[in-house]
């Protein structure tokens, strides 16, 4: 009998420091998904602009989730000490539909990080960058993330200033290739923000424009972001799925 | 009889243009990217070519290529014959960036940039008064240019013609193909087994809905914390009976 106690309290144990791990992890769930939804890299409006913003649904399904594994932690525990067939039964049920959001989550995070491509951004900018269309306003919220983006990080275009050459483009219609073969933005630019060398710049003279893409500067945040979600919302579900099981089976072995 | 061949002879020294042996080319050195863009392209200026003709004012002529051959050399500058803004119909080469030798001066010193941008003037594109305008090409080509040197009016020398240039095409943005670039490994792993995970767990919910009502599975094994309650219950019940008993 005394051999059985020792099992019973050793599951209950594990079934307790599962539950606080859960818990912990939900609350970092929360806090890296409402960072995400911030958009600290300020790239929301080139990955919104499409008709599914799933990486954004991704992050706010996360909060959400991270908050119900951390109630549902706490739940746990409870239920677990007091050996409640009831609140444990409650909480097996809430916690696999909370498996099954986050399941959804990782699954539209990792998906919508796939049709990210580079011909996915370079379709985008050579189609909206510099649209003056006066209603449209993601148009500009588009030129304005461009703008800001090959500003900082001293890149042009998606691939690099021959995007503007090979294909045709919004920016194209209204800008003479013989004057801007590629946006001013593509010069090296001094502190006023006018190009040091014009002439060096139209011609493509190493040193006054940026002859890199801005795949990098854009694939790394959102790389982060997906993964960050999907990878850590899997290794969560995983340890959920091991503390879930062990609690089926000291639900089992409860008597009534 | 004898004199005709003489004749023949000297007419070309009559005419006294020289033909060079410097043949214009697209820039090499440095690598530029704007080397060719779609309406304009850079050749190399014609360093240490014209050493002999300081008095001369050199031209670029630029010619569709079927043209070329057939270019007169006579042909002013700046006339209807060879103003940009009347090419390439009926206009088929136009005559433009004419510099005198002291704009290409001999040698070229180390690490200056020596180009000529071919279409970069646009703000006489349609301006007749301007014949002579630097404009940018209407369509890809294939284009030859060469240069000539002019004294007056009269052509001095001349430069041997490009290779034919072709300019960029763009391509529309729609041959930019979005699709098809499949799923990543990551993301199949993680759908498979999270849905493998999931599917064991609601077999296991299935699997305790069906035994919620009878004994469990496992209440003879482990579970003794159950039964040491009811002992605990019995104990006291026993207690309370003996000194009922007893009285």
């Amino acid at each position: 009998m005394a051999k059985s106690d020792d099992c019973v309290h050793i599951l209950q144990g594990l079934l307790v420091f599962g539950n606080v791990v859960i818990g912990i992890c939900g609350i970092a769930l929360t806090a890296e998904c409402i960072y995400f939804v911030s958009d600290p890299h300020g790239l929301d409006p080139l990955l919104t602009a499409t008709a599914n913003s799933d990486i954004n649904a991704a992050a706010w399904i996360g909060i959400f989730v991270g908050l119900a594994l951390f109630a549902l932690s706490i739940l746990g525990i409870i239920g677990v000490i007091k050996a409640s067939r009831t609140l444990l039964m409650v909480y097996i049920i809430l916690m696999l539909i909370t498996f099954a959001f986050e399941m959804a989550s990782c699954i539209t995070a990792a998906t919508h990080r796939d049709s990210l491509t580079p011909e996915f951004f370079l379709k985008q900018m050579l189609d909206r960058y510099q649209k003056s269309d006066p209603g449209n306003n993601s148009d500009s919220e588009i030129t304005k993330t461009w703008d800001e983006l090959m500003l900082q990080n001293h890149c042009c275009g998606v691939t690099g200033p021959s995007d503007w050459q090979e294909y045709t483009s919004e920016f194209r219609r209204t800008h003479s290739d013989a004057d801007y073969p590629w946006p001013r933005k593509c010069c090296v630019l001094n502190a006023q923000g006018l190009p040091v060398n014009l002439d060096g710049c139209k011609l493509g003279v190493p040193g006054y424009y940026n002859s890199n893409g801005c795949y990098d500067a854009i694939s790394g945040p959102v790389n982060t972001q997906a993964w960050g979600v999907a990878w850590f919302g899997f290794a969560i579900l995983c340890w959920t799925f091991c503390v879930l099981l062990g609690t089926m089976f000291y639900w089992s072995g409860i008597e009534y | 009889s004898t004199m005709l061949p003489l004749l023949l002879l000297l007419l070309p020294a009559a005419h006294g243009i020289a033909h060079l042996a410097y043949r214009p080319a697209l820039t090499k050195e440095p690598q530029l990217e704007g080397v060719k863009t779609a309406s304009t392209f850079v050749v190399d200026q014609p360093r240490c070519v014209f050493q002999n003709y300081s008095n001369a004012v050199i031209w670029l002529v630029v010619a569709l290529n079927q043209a070329a051959s057939s270019f007169n050399n006579s042909a002013g500058p700046g006339t209807s014959e060879t103003a940009f803004q009347r090419f390439p119909d009926p206009v088929r080469a136009y005559m433009t960036l004419n510099v005198t030798l002291g704009s290409y001066p001999c040698p070229k010193p180390d690490g200056d940039i020596a180009v000529l941008r071919v279409g970069s003037e646009t703000s006489c594109i349609q301006d007749d008064t301007r014949p002579t305008c630097n404009g940018p090409l209407p369509h890809p080509g294939p284009y030859r240019v060469k240069f000539l040197a002019l004294e007056g009016s009269v052509p001095v020398a001349e430069t041997a013609w490009s290779v034919p240039i072709t300019l960029r095409e763009a391509k529309p943005t729609s041959t930019i193909s979005t699709t098809g670039s499949g799923h990543s490994a990551d993301m199949i792993a993680i759908t498979t087994i999270l849905s493998i995970l999931f599917a064991i767990l609601l077999a296991g919910l299935v699997a305790m809905l069906f035994f919620w009502g009878s004994d469990s599975c496992g209440s003879s094994s482990t579970f003794s914390k159950p039964e040491s309650v009811t002992v605990r219950r019995y104990n006291t019940h026993h207690v309370y009976d003996q000194p009922a008993a007893r009285l």
